[in-house]
């Protein structure tokens, strides 16, 4: 196994070759906050929470889709860091209409715990109070636009676990939306089999199963890692 | 009114401190305070200029719960126009007289077209959210301020919405 020297929070660490930053952290036991990332799918880099610091380079780089190279010098934990992801966790809250008290995830929702680990107590941008769509056609799950941050996992995971394409995304900036299809109601998808990996994936309260109320919801986004790997040591 | 849930603990406040305003025990206007807990968001006019008054008459405000912080459930309005909230509850409403009449008295107060968080109208010193915000996080930052500490949520994990 090849490896090669990375010097991380001024630390020198051997790591393997060809991993992503994120994951030569995890291997060192070094915590980096995702919002997007969930083990065994593709990366895309959406949430811009695991940014990192890299001797040399001018501009902070995802952690998730930056490969480490040979004598790469990383800083995960500066304070123009934990600046840039309070402000990105204020504006998942500032952009649309995020009502805990309201949420089924409430409590177990990805983004209050990042919230909590931000220490975001309160959000200094104009909320935009959009109007977004509720789509409640698919006979057991609902989508809800409003608890969308566009991390994409329920895309992914679709695309790439179940082989399904239900999931796309259409528009930019605020506008941007996740659609089934070809913007169809989920209920007349012709590719949705129902499978549920979406529900599992999705970190927040904006696609859940229609049998829970307030603060009920249990999501298990690891059950998709183990998935993976049990239909991978069938094939 | 979630300041009662500390219960018992009101009174270890009360050693401390004078409570000299409330809102169910008089209608008086509020003198001049170290400290104010202020409730909910702004969504009329009159919350406007109470806000503002408590801003001058308070050395430190505290907003309390999320409909403060964050507007909350308050909030939700905001994703239509004001004409269409109000219809929907005085006009379109299969419950009403059918006469369409939408309350207008001079005493009510009057519907800004957006509901704001404190911090868009004044400068906040402190934040507690929380839906409802947590009876001992509620103590702790009263007790704190009161024993001349800046509080701090998160160093003592008491951060919570919803």
């Amino acid at each position: 196994m090849n490896k090669i020297h990375v010097t991380i929070n001024d630390k020198a660490c051997e790591v393997e070759m060809n991993l992503s930053i994120l994951e030569a952290c995890k291997s060192l036991d070094i915590e980096i906050i995702t919002m997007c990332h969930l083990d065994c799918i593709t990366d895309v880099g959406a949430c811009r929470l695991c940014l990192v610091e890299i001797e040399g380079i001018n501009k902070l780089l995802p952690a998730c889709t930056t490969k480490v190279a040979d004598n790469m010098i990383i800083y995960t934990q500066t304070e123009k860091l934990k600046r840039y992801q309070r402000i990105t966790t204020e504006l998942f809250f500032a952009e649309r209409n995020h009502v805990c008290s309201v949420c089924v995830a409430n409590g177990k929702c990805e983004l209050q715990k990042l919230g909590y680990k931000v220490e975001l107590d309160h959000i200094r941008y104009p909320y935009l109070f959009p109007q977004c769509d509720v789509d409640t056609s698919h006979p057991w799950y609902v989508l809800d636009h409003n608890r969308c941050i566009m991390c994409t996992r329920c895309v992914r995971v679709c695309a790439e676990v179940e082989g399904a394409y239900n999931w796309g995304v259409m528009n930019r900036g605020s506008q941007v939306r996740i659609i089934s299809d070809f913007n169809t109601p989920w209920g007349d998808s012709t590719t949705c089999t129902t499978c549920g990996k979406c529900v599992h994936a999705c970190p927040t309260g904006a696609i859940w199963p229609k049998a829970i109320v307030q603060g009920q919801l249990d999501k298990k986004p690891e059950m998709i890692n183990e998935l993976v790997r049990k239909r991978k040591m069938k094939l | 009114m979630s300041l009662l849930d500390i219960d018992e603990r009101i009174l270890d406040v009360a050693a401390l401190a004078d409570i000299v305003k409330c809102p169910i025990v008089d209608g008086k206007d509020l003198p001049e305070v170290d400290i104010t807990l202020v409730e909910g968001s702004v969504t009329s006019d009159e919350h406007y200029h109470e806000i503002l008054h408590i801003r001058k008459q308070s050395k430190a405000v505290v907003a309390l719960g999320d409909c403060a912080v964050m507007t909350n459930i308050t909030g939700m309005r905001n994703y239509f126009n004001l004409k269409d909230v109000v219809d929907t509850a005085y006009v379109d409403a299969i419950s009403n007289d059918k006469s369409g009449n939408i309350p207008n008295d001079p005493a009510l107060l009057k519907l800004n077209e957006k509901v704001v968080p404190l911090q868009e109208v004044i400068d906040v010193d402190f934040v507690i959210p929380g839906c409802p915000p947590d009876a001992d996080t509620i103590f702790y930052v009263l007790f704190e301020f009161l024993n001349d500490r800046i509080p701090n949520l998160s160093e003592v994990k008491k951060l919570k919405y919803g």
